[in-house]
């Protein structure tokens, strides 16, 4: 990939993970204030891995029990520069915990609109792209709702660049498909 | 499309990834801060402790009832997905009260609604029907409701009597309910549907939108408003619930009357009581009235919602239907965009 060789491109990125080696470090210490930091940095993939896979309501404290989650363990985090997908890992499987411990029948689906209808279509959007294929799902919301670039994405999950771009446009095509939107 | 917004939101804007994003991003994490505590006492002092330390307060009772209630629906729609991709052309049903019947076979518990099957409620009993994986539609008592179609993308009742609440999270158009006298398209929403013995009905949106239908005659139907319907004519025109009394007395004569008299004096009541948010009702009337009269609901709604300067009173006059969409647009409403592919807010009626 083009921006890989790019060395301006290499050095912000050596220079991200010697950062983030140094915040977890000083998390395994106890830093409170380090994880506050990583925690402003990943918050969002960790709520739009969520909101893809759980009820909107539950999501907000599934992204904290996912991050006491990664800081009690962060001891277990072998290499730093892999804490995006590392992460991404904990927000995955506290998803499927939740689906799985959930028995009871309810009324209605989790997302009962209100009395605005943007709303209404906001969560009938959001339906579609949770049945798409995960990675196209994760990425998209990333990018749609958490308002996060590519290159974050890219930055944040581990991913490479190219495979997030796929991810998107693909992701993208699918949706407006889907959504009636292709002409 | 332009790729590079997708991937550099910095670069020229894409108008559909935009709005996409401006929707979506009102689900956007606000990040409050990281609440330590909850991961018990051990973690509000001392560094990170090892994770055998920690028990979440998800195991508590006190979280798992309401989210395991409510988790199941998603447990419900896989199952649902699961049965559509086999090709059971069927839905499930639940019985809620009483003792709904399935054709003449009593329902207990649940069950399954195939294609060309009618589920029945009587004056004691309610049922609950999972529309593919989609949604839910509610049917109270004293109704009768026939499946019509089920597929990938195309979901239809027929409401013969009652009354069928819907909740449906699909794009625009996949869920459709016949009734004798109106055909309701969903285009994402919350919404009740009643037919009464003769076939009259009434539709009232919650959240979303609506389509009725009728031999042509379309009224759209948003989040706090209701229109009736007539095996005779079709559907009423919308009207919010708040709007006066008055006001609705007068449409449901205008629309539905005889007297021609009396008709006039009713649209003369409409046009001079309605208030800035019935213009909605006002739009709808451009297309209902007669040739004679529509310059005077031009003038009406004009006064309420100022006509855009890229429209022309000539292009309204002779219901030009991209003319009609722009000032539908201008109502603020919703965007005429989102359902234009789909069919278009163009208030078909008869003169």
């Amino acid at each position: 990939m083009e921006h890989v060789l790019d060395p301006v491109a290499v050095h912000r990125v050596t220079d991200r993970e010697v950062s983030l080696s140094d915040t977890i470090s000083a998390v395994a210490a106890g830093d409170r204030d380090a994880f506050s930091r990583l925690y402003a940095d990943f918050s969002r993939l960790v709520h739009a891995i969520l909101l893809g896979r759980v009820p909107r309501r539950d999501v907000d404290d599934l992204v904290q029990d996912v991050f006491v989650t990664a800081y009690t363990r962060i001891r277990e985090l072998r290499e730093p520069a892999a804490f995006g997908g590392w992460i991404a890992t904990i927000a995955r499987n506290r998803a499927t915990d939740y689906l799985r411990q959930s028995r009871e029948p309810v009324e209605l689906p989790d997302e009962l609109p209100g009395g605005d209808p943007i709303e209404a279509e906001t969560f009938a959007v959001l339906e579609v792209i949770r049945g798409l294929p995960e990675a196209y799902r994760d990425t998209l919301l990333m990018r749609l709702v958490e308002g996060m670039s590519g290159q974050e994405i890219a930055d944040r999950t581990g991913l490479a660049p190219g495979s997030v771009r796929v991810n998107l446009h693909r992701g993208m095509k699918l949706l407006r498909e889907k959504l009636g939107l292709e002409t | 499309m332009k790729d590079d917004y997708l991937w550099d939101p910095s670069s020229a804007p894409d108008p559909e990834v935009e709005r996409l994003e401006r929707m979506l991003g009102r689900l956007r994490s606000k990040a409050p801060p990281l609440d330590f505590a909850r991961g018990g006492p051990e973690l509000v002092e001392g560094p990170a402790p090892d994770v055998t330390q920690i028990r979440s307060r998800y195991t508590s009772a006190r979280f798992l009832v309401p989210t395991l209630a409510a988790a199941a629906s998603i447990v419900a729609l896989i199952g649902l997905t699961w049965q559509t991709t086999r090709g059971t052309r069927s839905w499930e049903v639940s019985r809620m009260t009483g003792q709904p019947r399935i054709g003449s076979a009593p329902l207990a518990g649940t069950g399954r609604l195939g294609v060309g099957q009618t589920l029945v409620t009587d004056a004691a009993s309610r049922a609950r029907l999972d529309v593919s994986t989609i949604g839910q539609a509610t049917v109270d008592t004293d109704s009768r409701v026939r499946l019509v179609d089920t597929r990938e993308g195309y979901h239809k009742l027929a409401l013969e009597r009652g009354t069928l609440h819907a909740f449906i999270t699909a794009p625009p158009g996949q869920f459709v309910v016949d009734t004798p006298s109106a055909t309701a398209t969903d285009l994402g929403c919350v919404y009740t549907l009643h037919v009464d013995e003769d076939g009259t009905g009434v539709l009232s949106v919650t959240a979303g939108w609506v389509a009725f239908e009728f031999n042509g005659r379309e009224s759209f139907v948003p989040a706090g408003a209701s229109a009736r319907t007539d095996p005779r004519v079709g559907p009423g025109t919308p009207r919010f619930d708040d709007a006066a009394k008055d006001l609705q007395a007068a449409l449901d004569d205008l629309d539905y009357g005889t007297d021609a008299p009396a008709k006039a004096r009713d649209l003369q009541l409409v046009l001079s009581s309605a208030t800035p948010r019935d213009a909605m009702t006002l739009w709808h009337l451009i297309a209902r009235v007669s040739p004679a009269d529509r310059g005077a609901v031009i003038d009406a709604l004009d006064a309420r919602v100022p006509m855009p300067a890229s429209i022309t009173r000539e292009a309204v006059m002779r219901l030009d239907k991209a003319a009609l969409d722009q000032w539908w647009d201008a109502l603020g409403l919703r965007d005429a965009s989102w359902w234009r592919k789909w069919k278009g807010p163009y208030p078909a009626g008869k003169n």
